[in-house]
């Protein structure tokens, strides 16, 4: 399998705004459920959009959830 | 139909997708492969007067099941808008499905020379004929379309 060179940091942003569940942050960031559990196992690198649009829903700058290795 | 519960509507829609391409694909083959294969005992009419009823009878088993499998799955679970990771297992499907379909049509056009210069050593290659094989190659780049899609989409969750 082709290895994710952007690492992410969403499991633990959802840890730290009162555990916010994968569904809640899908509607937030306007995807599918499915498209969070593939982002949460590294699977899956987002569009820079969908990263802007996730960050923005933790208020955090874009370097502290998505890290390019 | 709690089961249905553990899997998003876009996975079942998929699923089903599959299920109708190979159950279409399976009717088709099975009933126009007799047709090719003993060509010689066909003549021009029989073989149109088969054909017809297997293409309808194959367009009235993919209504009836859209309506049955598509309209359940949309009714009992929650529709899902697509989003951009479901964009991109789409085209990559397209990619695929696009692949089968030029290598089979290249296969096809490369027979008909091949027969035209050989003297007919495939045997008379009838209109009816090349339509069934078409007919084939579309099915199956359609049922290579939807195992890419699921076969992605299950890949990265």
């Amino acid at each position: 399998m082709k290895k994710q060179k952007i690492k992410n940091q969403i499991r633990r942003l959802r840890f730290d705004a009162n555990e916010m569940t994968q569904a809640e942050l899908a509607e937030k960031a306007s995807v599918t459920r499915q498209t969070i559990i593939a982002l949460e196992a590294q699977k899956y690198s987002p569009s820079l959009e969908l990263a802007f649009r996730i960050v923005k829903v933790f208020d955090v700058p874009l370097e502290d959830a998505f890290q390019y290795n | 139909m709690k089961f249905l519960n553990n899997y998003s509507n876009r996975e079942l829609n998929m699923w089903a997708r599959l299920t109708l391409d190979i159950l279409v694909s399976v009717y088709f083959i099975s009933k126009t492969s007799p047709l090719i294969i003993n060509y010689q005992f066909y003549s021009n009419e029989l073989m149109r007067d088969a054909l017809v009823p297997t293409i309808l009878t194959t367009v009235v088993i993919a209504i009836i099941y859209s309506i049955i499998v598509f309209g359940t799955i949309n009714t009992l679970t929650k529709r899902e808008e697509k989003d951009e990771r479901d964009y991109i297992y789409e085209l990559k499907s397209y990619k695929i499905s696009n692949n089968i379909y030029q290598i089979s049509n290249y296969l096809i056009i490369s027979v008909i020379i091949f027969n035209v210069l050989y003297q007919e050593k495939f045997g008379e290659l009838t209109p009816q004929k090349i339509a069934i094989i078409l007919f084939i190659i579309v099915l199956l780049s359609s049922t290579g379309k939807s195992l890419t899609q699921l076969f992605n989409y299950r890949k990265n969750i």
